[in-house]
């Protein structure tokens, strides 16, 4: 709500007590000149929660020449973006932008403020908690509004996800969580959605980044489909035996268009990198059909694909609770199987 | 140089199990451990200590028994260590225990370094680090691999990073959260273990010698109820021959799918 225009109808000053905390704001991050989709699965469940508050969604976007970016977050349903655009933002540095946010986070008073569980929001989510004296949750799996006390109830796994917290706020606002890539799926683009974009005044007088970047080097090769957003996931474990054997899992992945992954017995084995290790810590995976082959299927492995609509096990050890989770199973070794799978798709 | 490294005592997961279609969780044996990823902190620093001569101390914030952990600390190689106990801290969340261990590492005082884990495995909230460090006014490199230098009033390291690394420089005091690949940790010094429970007298704090009030520790965030996954359900079992299951398989797949199959390639 503008304040401004509150006091010209009402004739009367707002003291600071007085004013509500109000609609919810998702900062957004920006990654190679776009969106992360964590950004834009944010704006999604913060309408659902806006629609539960009679809030509006908010977005704030740090950098430089972000308006087309902007207009995005409205199409997938932000009311409105604010805009610090500036040339200092476009690396990040916990101090400016920690600065910039805390600035605007004092002056509009939201309600709820959500991050993406994500190395920026990690950094940020807590320092910011700190600042407005306020509490947070980190790594949402879920969020709702318990209507009746109109506050934010969030799911968060414990114990690396052997089972899960719902907490709550207990009055201090704003409510700040962080929310796990993948929790929430992307909403979809409405090109006609309308909102407005405000550019804020960037001053970072006496404030400057205080860890100075030496060097940067990529990691591995990222999957070309984020992970978590993949339809087809085939994964692989210590039961492949050796790389050959892995190299199995990439082919079938290959001949269902689909995505590579492992646990962490693939990990350890330097099979894959960290960034495809299906597991709570690392990459929760939703797809339509996951192929687990060779995986033992620890809990751990299993909280981060339990929402595969289709789960195919192969494993010789018919003990491997991975069989208790799957559709449908093959009590074989992977590397039998596979190449025989592999032609009879082939064959049509 | 001082480091002070903030460990945190957790139940052992492996003594537990949960029972999801129950909503229980069945303690079979009740043990507690350093989180693991606080060890990883604590070898990082001690290998400070075995570089550059940096002070260790350790400190602790939990019920008395947490004084195992410490004691295992001191074995492991910290020169020193405080524990933080009091009825009046049994409720804290993040940021009440955050204020705790802040005023403790004030009162402490004359540090360079704060090394926390990257997230207890309880929580997993990775908070506390930052909280510490915005309260204390500190620069801080998170999810740190390894401490790569240190000299003249600065510290390199090599940090997780969108998918890789990067190698960062920091002017001292500040503040580090140590990821869990950094390092194994040592064993606790055969010699040291026993001295740790005959030797060293390790300080106890509470709220009125920290100078806190129990107003300041009032609890921000509060649990509603444990959650659990779903059971799944038992699937089927394709049995027979290898050719014949994978032939079942893939006509399954065919039927099941509405994903592309690519033949070739
Ligand atoms: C705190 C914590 C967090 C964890 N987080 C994760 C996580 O996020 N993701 C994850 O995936 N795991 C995680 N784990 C590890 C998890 O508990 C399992 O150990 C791991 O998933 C097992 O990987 P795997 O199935 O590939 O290997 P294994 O369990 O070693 O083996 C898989 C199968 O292969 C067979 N096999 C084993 N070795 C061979 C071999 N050399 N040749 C042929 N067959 C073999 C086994 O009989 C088994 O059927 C975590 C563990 C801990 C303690
Ligand atoms: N009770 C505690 N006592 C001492 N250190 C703690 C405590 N809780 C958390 N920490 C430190 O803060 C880190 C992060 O914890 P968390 O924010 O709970 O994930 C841990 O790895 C510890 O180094």
């Amino acid at each position: 709500m503008d304040l401004e225009y509150w006091e010209l109808l009402t004739g009367e000053a707002i003291e600071e007590e007085e004013i509500v905390c109000r609609d919810i704001w998702v900062v957004a991050e920006v990654k190679d000149g776009a969106l992360t989709p964590i950004s834009l699965e944010m704006v999604g469940k913060a309408r659902e929660l806006a629609a539960a508050l009679g809030a509006y969604v908010q977005s704030v976007l740090l950098g430089e020449g972000l308006e087309s970016l902007a207009q995005e977050l409205i199409h997938r349903g932000a009311n409105g973006v604010y805009l610090a655009d500036d040339p200092r933002l476009v690396e990040y540095h916990l101090e400016t932008y920690a600065e910039i946010l805390s600035g605007l986070f004092q002056a509009k008073k939201p309600e709820i403020i959500l991050f993406g569980a994500t190395e920026l929001g990690q950094e940020l989510a807590p320092r910011l908690a700190q600042r407005l004296g306020t509490g947070l949750i980190s790594d949402c799996l879920d969020l709702s509004i318990d209507e009746t006390e109109r506050v934010l109830l969030a799911t968060h796994p414990v114990y690396g996800g052997e089972y899960f917290h719902v907490s709550t706020f207990l009055g201090a606002k704003p409510q700040i969580a962080t929310v796990r890539p993948g929790a929430f799926r992307l909403p979809f683009a409405d090109e006609y959605g309308s909102g407005e974009m405000e550019k804020i005044a960037v001053n970072l007088e006496g404030i400057e980044g205080k860890v100075k970047v030496l060097s940067v080097s990529t990691g591995e090769a990222q999957p070309q489909v984020p992970l978590s957003k993949a339809r087809v996931v085939v994964a692989g474990g210590r039961g492949l035996g050796d790389a050959e054997g892995f190299a199995l899992v990439e082919e079938l992945a290959e001949a269902l268009g689909g995505q590579v992954a492992g646990s962490r017995g693939a990990l350890d084995e330097g099979w894959i990198g960290q960034e495809r290790q299906v597991g709570l810590s690392d990459v929760t995976v939703k797809p339509d059909l996951y192929i687990a082959c060779g995986i033992w299927g620890d809990v751990h492995h299993y909280f981060a694909m339990q929402e595969a609509k289709f789960v195919v096990a192969i494993n010789k050890n018919p003990e491997a609770p991975i069989f208790k989770v799957a559709d449908i199973g093959i009590v074989s070794d992977p590397k039998e199987i596979i190449p025989l799978l592999l032609s009879e798709l082939r064959a049509g | 140089m001082r480091a002070i490294v903030p460990i945190k005592q957790i139940l052992d997961p492996t003594g537990f199990a949960v029972h999801r279609r129950l909503e229980r969780i069945f303690i079979n044996r009740e043990d507690y451990i350093i989180n693991p990823n606080d060890k990883n902190a604590l070898e990082e620093t001690l290998r400070l200590k075995d570089a550059h001569g940096v002070e260790v101390i350790a400190l602790s914030l939990g019920e008395p028994r947490v004084d195992d952990a410490l004691r295992e600390a001191l074995a492991m190689g910290a020169d020193q260590a405080f524990l933080l106990t009091d009825e009046a801290f049994a409720e804290a969340d993040a940021a009440a225990a955050a204020l705790i261990l802040a005023k403790a590492i004030e009162k402490i005082g004359d540090y360079d370094l704060i090394l926390t884990g990257q997230r207890a495995m309880d929580t997993g909230a990775s908070q506390i680090g930052p909280r510490l460090a915005e309260y204390l006014g500190l620069p801080q490199v998170l999810e740190v691999r390894e401490v790569s230098g240190l000299s003249n009033g600065k510290l390199r390291a090599k940090r997780n990073w969108k998918g890789g690394y990067a190698e960062v420089e920091v002017g001292l005091p500040v503040l580090l959260s140590i990821a869990p690949q950094a390092n194994e940790a040592r064993y606790p010094h055969g010699a040291r273990i026993m001295n740790a429970y005959r030797e060293w007298e390790i300080s106890t704090w509470g709220l009125a010698d920290l100078g806190l009030a129990e107003e300041e520790l009032s609890p921000l965030i509060g649990l509603r109820r444990k959650a659990f996954p779903p059971e799944r359900t038992f699937g089927e079992l394709i049995t027979g021959a290898p050719g014949e299951a994978a032939k079942e398989l893939a006509q399954l797949l065919r039927e099941v799918g509405s994903w592309k199959l690519e033949s070739g390639g």
